[in-house]
């Protein structure tokens, strides 16, 4: 029995020790380096290639640490939950922010960030809902790191086909192109709608998972007249429940008609592949899906891009993409490491090189308005003139509750479980609860 | 020395349940929030959220969403696994084979079958509609996404999971009763329905029902196919521990959750209670 217990106890302290070896080892070589957590994604790889660059510069290595989607923000908001982050900068979603800047978990770049680069460069829309806390306050909680609008990708092919505008013409009266507001949208994907030919007119942003479904439809609502509520007193009713976005969320299933079957649940991933198999005319998405479209062979020479439609001149794009907030969970000279790689990564020259990247797009201004960026590729043009119309869901920090609201009562009226009207009348009522527990409405 | 060799058992007890259970009791009297903050006593404010009618009682709803999924499944399941195990008990050729394919089910993880579901089922490409398709029908069921269906297409998956986990506790009742009994009832010229109603089901009973138990405790659990179909935020098929996991980990309230957590155990508690009772009363009675 002794010499079980000595065996044991020698064990303990042999692994004891290896822990404590590989924990200074790992203080040691964090001492110049920087951990960057992101999603899954293309854009992470260049950002990873753009840290390999400042490595080389700097002699600060950058690990770019990549999570899937379905778990990113769990195991974010999991890790801050712990005294010291593993990681020195998050990549976070624009709704974060406010969750972050909040409860201690970002660093306040209000003193710093103007300095370490030009913000009068950088998009005011992007400013506005991807580094400000609370939006258009002047106080920074994030930089810029990949800007990103809602889209269409639509059959370039199938517009420009001879036949397709003729019958297009004698059907509507007008030139079959690129729709410009949602009521000739609707009658392009009633036009291209047919089943027995396995092609349908459109999909839109409809998945219940995450976000999807809320980030595809406030854009119809916002151009419909709805909106979320009241950014200074946070009431709700007779905003989200108003007449427009009633209308809005019955013209989003007006158009669901003209979408293939299951189109009431189709997330980022469904809308690219019912693209790219053929089935779809125009497929909503973030643009950062676009150049996967374009590096496919079998879409290449097929596939245009375009801008929201509007309602009238009402024209309003849900904004995507992310910025850089340093963790405020990491020591002060890790934070310093931190600011050098942001303060290089949005210089301009650098920016140049982001948006060679795969989905790198960036809010740079002087590169946004320059023709060698809007000619570079397909979906550039559009992506650039979105950004004056972008606008965000809520941010404050209980934001993933009434996401998690909005997913509920509009799929629900996308299942046809409640009216629209019913269902927007309940996720007004929900909201207000969501803001009066945290103490934002009175 | 006696203890020494309980001793590690009871640690891991301690540390894996009775810890977790304690801590999970005070989180859910606290205002605990997993993305930090300090987590303040609320007293029963938890508990009360869960039971009022906010949220558009979706405690209510996730409690009927359960409840209908425990009931379906245990009753379809016990059903086909015993017919099957009627069906199977007799040797004849290939059983083997037969037996390993109705097993192969009940041996994949329930997430890599609620994957694999979603690939089957899908309404785009799936095998399922396209076949359906091919039989001439013209607007296939929306398995995944179809308002009306997704539930059902969820029970299915866990019909076919777990089938055959009843079936081989139905082939282990029926193996377990002595062949003279039927032997004395051939002698009796007792018919096959009375034979059936009067020897198989009922000593067959106690190990159906402690079939059932498992099935129903691991059905109000259910989580994995919800999470690979629909996503544990869809009304239609929200159970408790999906809503569990909404409130916790996406919602962040991890007071509530715990809240949400303890009550689900105490119901989880009274139906095993129920059905052990009815076990004893059961083997009492036949012994």
């Amino acid at each position: 029995m002794r010499r079980v217990v000595l065996i044991g106890l020698v064990l303990a302290t042999a692994v004891f020790l290896c822990n404590g070896c590989g924990k200074a080892k790992k203080e040691d070589a964090g001492a110049q380096s920087i951990t960057i957590w992101w999603a899954q994604w293309a854009p992470a790889d260049g950002l990873q290639e753009l840290g390999n660059e400042f490595e080389k510069e700097t002699g600060i290595a950058v690990k770019v640490h990549q999570i899937p989607w379905s778990s990113y923000q769990d195991q974010v908001f999991l890790n801050f939950g712990n005294r010291q982050t593993d990681f020195d900068i998050v990549v976070g979603d624009s709704q974060w922010i406010g969750r972050g800047a909040t409860q201690g978990l970002y660093l306040d770049l209000t003193d710093w960030l103007p300095g370490a680069t030009d913000m009068t460069k950088v998009h005011p829309r992007a400013k506005k809902y991807l580094c400000e806390y609370p939006a258009g306050s002047g106080k920074y909680f994030a930089a810029p790191c990949e800007t990103d609008a809602v889209g269409f990708s639509y059959r370039k092919d199938w517009f420009e086909d001879p036949k397709e505008k003729e019958a297009f013409k004698a059907k509507y009266g007008r030139e079959l192109a690129v729709p410009d507001t949602w009521a000739e949208f609707k009658d392009i994907a009633e036009f291209f709608t047919r089943p027995g030919e396995k092609r349908y007119g459109c999909s839109l942003l409809t998945g219940r998972g995450y976000d999807s479904l809320t980030m595809g439809f406030q854009q119809i609502m916002w151009a419909f007249g709805g909106a979320w509520g009241d950014e200074g007193t946070f009431k709700v009713k007779g905003f989200v429940d108003s007449a427009g976005a009633v209308e809005a969320l019955e013209f989003a299933k007006q158009l669901l008609e003209f979408a293939p079957e299951g189109a009431a649940n189709f997330d980022y991933g469904k809308n690219l592949e019912v693209f790219m198999n053929g089935s779809v005319a125009m497929a909503m998405n973030y643009f950062a899906f676009f150049p996967g479209i374009c590096a496919s062979e079998q879409m290449t020479d097929k596939a245009g891009f375009f801008m929201m439609p509007a309602k009238g001149d009402n024209r309003v794009i849900s904004l995507g993409g992310q910025g850089f907030s340093i963790s405020k969970k990491v020591p002060a000279s890790r934070q310093e490491l931190a600011k050098k790689f942001i303060a290089w990564f949005l210089k301009t020259d650098i920016q140049k090189k982001w948006i060679t990247k795969p989905a790198g797009f960036t809010a740079n201004t002087e590169i946004l308005s320059s023709d060698e960026f809007k000619n570079a590729t397909g979906y550039n043009a559009p992506f650039a003139g979105s950004l004056d119309y972008l606008q965000d869901f809520w941010n404050v920090p209980a934001y993933n509750e009434l996401l998690a609201a909005a997913q509920r009562y509009i799929g629900e009226a996308l299942d046809g479980a409640r009216e629209p009207k019913e269902a927007l009348g309940e996720l007004a009522a929900e909201h207000e609860r969501i803001f009066k527990d945290a103490g934002l409405l009175k | 020395m006696k203890y020494g060799f309980v001793a590690p058992a009871l640690v891991l007890l301690i540390a894996m349940n009775i810890f977790p259970l304690l801590y999970n009791i005070r989180l859910s009297f606290t205002s605990a929030n997993l993305s930090g903050g300090t987590a303040s006593f609320v007293g029963t404010r938890n508990y009360g959220r869960v039971f009022e009618g906010s949220d558009d009682n979706r405690y209510a709803a996730a409690i009927r969403t359960t409840a209908k999924f425990v009931v379906c499944a245990v009753a379809i399941e016990l059903l086909l696994g015993f017919a099957l195990a009627m069906v199977l008990k007799d040797r004849f050729p290939g059983k083997t084979a037969v037996l390993t394919i109705l097993l192969i089910p009940m041996m994949l993880s329930p997430a890599v079958m609620g994957l694999y579901a979603n690939l089957l089922f899908n309404e785009q490409f799936g095998i399922i509609n396209r076949t359906i398709a091919f039989l001439g029908a013209e607007h296939p069921p929306a398995w995944l996404t179809g308002p009306g269906v997704k539930f059902w297409t969820i029970l299915l998956i866990d019909t076919w999971m777990w089938t055959p986990f009843m079936m081989l506790i139905a082939m282990a009742a029926l193996n377990s009763i002595p062949r003279y009994i039927y032997e004395a009832a051939e002698v009796d010229r007792a018919g096959a329905w009375l034979v059936f109603r009067r020897i198989t089901l009922p000593m067959s009973a106690p190990l159906l029902g402690l079939a059932a138990l498992l099935r129903t405790t691991d059905a109000l659990k259910q989580f994995d196919y919800i999470m690979a179909v629909t996503g544990p935020n869809d009304a239609a098929t929200q159970t408790l521990s999906a809503l569990m996991y909404q409130v916790m980990f996406k919602n962040a309230h991890t007071g509530l959750g715990s809240a949400y957590s303890c009550v689900v155990l105490v119901i989880v508690i009274a139906l095993a209670s129920v059905f052990i009772r009815y076990i004893d009363r059961i083997q009492s009675g036949s012994g």
